[in-house]
């Protein structure tokens, strides 16, 4: 029985010396060294020959980046520029220690003492003047110079749990640079019915594919653009102006990152190294460097990359997010919008009149940032990622989709006391967002309805402009309260439902379809007529319904299938989870439109070109030369049809598909057509929160702002909601035992 | 001082913690009294003993109009304050469904909450008296032995919620317990882990210490977390009686409460006679005997309830031991014999 093993062994050694012969003759030998080879290629092909085609295919440029602003300091400069910072930073932390003394001698010399104080210099002076000092870094040169001591940063991900991670991959696959992601998570429904995203055919969604009334233009097309101005008070003479999304958006210099939406494939090097850390990092960030230069690869947006930016690295505050996002907030001409202060040293940026929410965070116009509350505390970042919350109505990418950003995770569910109300104020949040109350108004030049077809000369800017020809930041006008439970269309439609209800809500059959407002419709009709001067063949009655009815631009078996989609396909999305009531911002465009390309919610909206439009005020033209980008073109071929614009479109509701049909055809536009788009978008409005709410008759009166009606209430319900007098009686039937009336006589 | 108090535990999703009974609860009792006295006296023909016993058609619509003007505000789920004294938060929120399906659920808010709730704001001093479920219940014409009110305010008088010098028991009443209006009669047809789970939520709402993962709170008790999912906090902390009453409202302190396993791990039906009682009972109508013991909710290990199962599977166990030692033995005997035969051949073997 002992010997029983040995045959094994030398059948494994038979093998093996087989396998060796086999490895070891001239054929295999051969073949072995052509699979390393193709290997090889294909490696090659795709680290090298795949970005070339990648580039070529969409049409792009990428290149080496070099930005005016980094350069090297001597070592004399750096001292003088570590000890002007030092100063500043030291002056700034003495004066506020002292600010209470009165005698300004006394302050001046107290502050002198502090100034030199060692533990305030250590604790105020801008930490990374000793990081460079002895690193003997004297040149900012991007991402590279960041990344040479923040090779990885530990993440943390809220539960306690950390990560260490490579840092420029971090940054790299956050939304802040990708502008999209293929990830599920959303809560957003396509109006077929199918969330966004969560089967396995999964497309990029987010700005980057996004048109939208708003910026008036796809990020593809509209990333950095030089407009010549004519202003009045240049006598006619042009003054280059900057437009772009690429104004705000980290991420891509030539271009967006449109390498990120493929499943394969990387941004290239160069692009990653023109990566903006100090925007959001640096205290003393220029803005005025943020404006649109010109080389021999095309345009893209300069940034501000000198060593005092660099030297004044910290913690990131509300400022260094309100660089770009109070663009979107309290608008461009918001008067505390400090960015819009630093247009830049040439090629200055427009501004863009109307805001897009018109709810500013700033310590003038909302309470927490005067209370010196940070973005940060309530979008708590992990890493580069950071939370939007789980509310999502529009389709704007979410890195962290799960995690939620809310008023009761600091609030609570009671967090009124200071009213004698209290009990009932904190009994409305069954049913109401606390923003309903607390944001009582938006910026008056809030934009609800946007003209991009006929063009405005604004002589002060001396370009052509859209038109508004409807803001509000009103209630009721400039923002409507809707049901929402956290669900939005693939539209940016706020979907919910009336927990109590008539069960018919209907919001895209009701309150996204129409504006009755006496006061909007004559403000509306006014706008019409003074477009008329320069337009004469507008109908005005006939434009009128359309901007306040749009569903007005439906055939009528459209409208019925319209009905029909609702009906079938977000109902549940609707009667999900706990609904409560929002307020919305609400907003609709009048843009060129593909007509192949329509369905029951809308048709493809098409960009325009920017510098064409502010120059010729010729919009048809804005539209021909944005849709000649070649990632126009891409867009109306079989593989983009297929990869995404195919799923795009059923989301989008239409159920053919996407007609790839391109509308650009002999240098005409084919089957483009001007409408507004079929419903009005809804976009959350969560800052310029107000620390005293709304009085309770603002809502509770039969002229009240809060249309109980409309958001399904019986009307019993609503009688009862509306009579405040009765409310406070609560009843005549209590205690008085003879009335057994449930519904409390209307006064 | 207000007392945490779960209005409805068990029967939503999670653990609802922050519940806490109004102030003016704990001084109504006085109120309610003088005005059952007065009404009597008065013969108010609402408030007649018949009146709130089984609402008549009239009745019933004056209730159904009264709940509905309170519920106006207090059936907003979130209707709640943060006490400035305590930091706690106090509920005022009544759920609709729930008041519907409880004991009370017929009655006209004001036949307990008395005058002057018509208004809002309510008057502070309303909201300052006490109420007290016994000057109702003790004359209650469905009183049973079962149900005697007079029985339970005994029994509490004795319970260490009553006794206690402790200054967090100072304000305990029937209500700490006892929501009137979730509270329902019995949970008759649910899971007894539900039962379990609704009724130590009660405790555990005041008591909530003891969820802290780190308590070392009846770390005698092997499987501490299974005994609490499977056993009411009664179960152990009342006196063990005879009575047919479910339960007693006689709460024992930590020390007087029963640690012995034996009360329950035996034959003796401690448990069933309690936590299982209505269970069984209607089970074993519906089943029949041997059908409900056989197929059981609760194994309490220890504790069989027929006595024929127990003889029934000793004796299986004494048939399967006596097969096993009988192969044993067969076995052995078998081996021995295989032994004398080689020894034998080989013997023989050794000869030729």
């Amino acid at each position: 029985m002992t010997t029983a093993p040995m045959p094994r062994v030398i059948n494994r050694e038979a093998t093996m010396s087989t396998l060796t012969e086999i490895l070891t003759s001239a054929t295999s030998k051969r073949r072995f060294i052509q699979l390393a080879g193709l290997l090889l290629a294909l490696f090659l092909a795709y680290k090298f020959l795949y970005p070339l085609f990648f580039d070529a295919y969409v049409g792009k440029a990428n290149a080496p980046l070099s930005y005016n602003s980094s350069r090297e300091l001597t070592a004399i400069e750096f001292e003088a520029l570590a000890r002007e910072l030092s100063e500043e930073a030291r002056l700034e932390k003495a004066a506020a220690v002292v600010s209470e003394d009165q005698d300004p001698f006394a302050r001046q010399v107290k502050t002198e003492i502090l100034m030199n104080t060692p533990s305030v210099v250590s604790a105020v002076e801008p930490k990374h003047i000793e990081y460079f000092r002895e690193a003997g870094i004297r040149q900012y040169k991007g991402p590279e110079t960041c990344l040479r001591c923040h090779q990885t940063i530990t993440v943390n991900h809220g539960n306690g749990e950390l990560k260490t991670v490579n840092t420029l991959e971090d940054i790299v696959n956050s939304v802040h640079f990708k502008f999209q992601t293929s990830a599920g998570g959303f809560s957003t429904y396509g109006y077929d019915g199918r969330q966004v995203n969560a089967g396995p055919h999964k497309i990029p969604v987010g700005k980057i594919d996004r048109a939208c009334g708003i910026p008036g233009s796809f990020t593809w097309t509209g990333w950095a653009a030089l407009v010549e101005s004519r202003p009045e008070a240049a006598g006619g003479e042009v003054e280059v102006r900057s437009e772009g999304c690429g104004q705000c958006h980290i991420g891509g210099n030539y271009q967006p990152a449109t390498e990120k939406m493929m499943p394969i494939g990387d941004v290239p090097d160069s692009a990653k190294e023109g990566i903006d850390c100090l925007i959001c990092h640096s205290r003393t960030y220029d803005m005025n460097k943020r404006y649109v230069i010109k080389d021999d690869k095309g345009t893209r947006w300069n940034q501000d990359r000198s060593m005092r930016a660099a030297l004044t690295v910290a913690e990131i505050r509300n400022d260094n997010c309100l660089r770009c996002h109070q663009h979107n907030m309290g608008g461009d001409i918001y008067a505390h919008n400090v960015a819009a202060t630093q247009l830049g040293d040439e090629n200055q940026r427009l501004l863009h009149h109307g805001a897009k929410r018109g709810n500013p965070f700033s310590p003038q116009d909302d309470v927490h940032a005067a209370a010196g509350i940070q973005c940060t505390d309530c979008h708590v970042p992990e890493g580069h990622k950071i939370p939007r919350g789980r509310m999502g109505v529009d389709l704007v990418a979410n890195d962290l989709p799960d995690v939620d950003v809310t008023c009761a995770s600091c609030h609570s569910e009671a967090p009124h006391n200071n009213s004698e109300d209290k009990a009932l104020l904190n009994g409305h949040i069954a049913r109401m967002a606390c923003e309903t109350c607390h944001i009582k108004e938006l910026e008056h030049n809030s934009v609800v309805l946007r003209d991009w077809v006929h063009p405005t000369w604004n002589a002060e800017e001396g370009v052509w402009e859209y038109t508004d020809i409807y803001q509000s930041g009103e209630p009721g006008k400039g923002f409507k309260f809707l049901w929402f439970n956290g669900n939005g269309t693939f539209l940016a439609n706020a979907l919910g439902n009336n927990p109590e209800g008539t069960g018919d809500y209907n919001p895209l059959m009701n309150q996204m379809v129409t504006i009755d407002d006496p006061e909007a419709l004559a403000k509306i009709r006014a706008a019409a007529e003074k477009l008329k001067e320069t337009y004469p063949e507008i109908d005005v009655d006939a434009y009128v319904k359309k901007a306040t009815d749009p569903l007005s631009q439906l055939t009528p078996e459209m409208l019925a299938k319209r009905r029909e989609m609702i009906d079938q396909n977000l109902k549940a999305a609707m009667n999900d989870g706990d609904s409560r009531i929002y307020p919305f911002k609400i907003f609709n465009a009048m843009m060129y439109e593909d007509m192949g390309n329509q369905g029951p919610f809308g048709a493809m909206i098409l960009p325009f070109d920017y510098a064409t439009y502010y120059e010729s005020g010729d919009p048809k033209a804005a539209v021909q030369v944005a849709i000649s980008d070649p990632i126009v073109k891409r867009m109306y071929q079989q593989v983009f049809k297929l990869y995404m614009m195919d799923e795009f479109m059923y989301y989008f509701g239409v159920m053919d598909g996407w007609k790839p049909n391109y509308p650009l055809v002999n240098g005409e536009l084919v089957n483009v057509e001007p409408h507004w788009m079929r419903q009005m978008g809804t976009l959350m409005v969560n800052h310029g929160i107000q620390g005293k709410g709304r009085e309770c008759k603002e809502c509770h009166d039969p002229n009240g702002i809060m249309d109980f009606a409309a958001l399904a209430y019986s009307p019993e319900r609503v009688a009862e909601l509306q009579d405040l007098e009765g409310l406070k009686q609560s009843g005549s039937s209590v205690g008085s035992s003879s009335q057994a009336s449930a519904t409390p006589s209307n006064p | 001082m207000n007392k945490h108090y779960a209005l409805n535990p068990g029967t939503r999703s999670g653990p609802r913690t922050r519940e806490v009974w109004p102030p003016w609860v704990p001084h109504w009792t006085l109120v309610l009294m003088l005005a059952v006295v007065l009404m009597l006296g008065l013969g108010s023909p609402l408030v007649g003993l018949g009146a709130w016993v089984v609402p008549g058609p009239d009745t019933a619509a004056v209730a159904a109009a009264e709940q509905h003007d309170c519920l106006r505000c207090h059936g907003m789920a979130t209707m709640a304050y943060r006490d400035p004294e305590t930091g706690e938060l106090v509920n005022l929120s009544l759920d609709k469904n729930e008041l519907a399906y409880s004991v009370h659920g017929k009655l006209a808010c004001s036949q307990c909450h008395e005058g002057g709730y018509d208004q809002y704001p309510h008057p502070a001093e309303l909201s300052a008296a006490e109420l007290n479920c016994v000057g109702c219940h003790e004359d209650h014409p469905e009183n049973t032995d079962r149900l005697d009110f007079s029985v339970i305010s005994q029994e509490y008088k004795k319970s260490v919620h009553a006794t206690s010098d402790d200054p967090e028991a100072a304000d305990f009443n029937c209500h700490s317990c006892h929501d009137p209006h979730v509270f329902r009669a019995s949970l008759l047809g649910r899971k007894i882990p539900d039962i379990v789970a609704y009724d130590n939520q009660i405790c555990l709402s005041c008591h909530e210490k003891l969820r802290d993962p780190l308590s070392s709170s009846h770390a005698w008790l092997p499987n501490r977390d299974k005994h609490w999912a499977a056993v009411r906090c009664l179960d152990c902390h009342t006196t063990l009686n005879d009575s047919d009453r479910p339960v007693s409202h006689e709460i024992l302190s930590a020390e007087q409460s029963q640690v012995n396993c034996v009360n329950c791990h035996s034959q003796g039906q401690g448990l069933l006679a309690r936590l299982y009682q209505y269970r069984s009972r209607e089970d074993i109508e519906k089943q029949g005997f041997f059908t409900k013991a056989v197929y059981n909710q609760a194994y309490v290990v220890g504790m069989s309830r027929n006595p024929l199962i127990d003889w029934l599977a000793l004796i299986i166990i004494g048939l399967t031991v006596l097969v096993l030692a009988g192969h044993g033995y067969g076995r052995y005997r078998a081996y021995q014999s295989l032994r004398e035969q080689q020894a034998g051949t080989a013997t023989e073997g050794d000869k030729s």
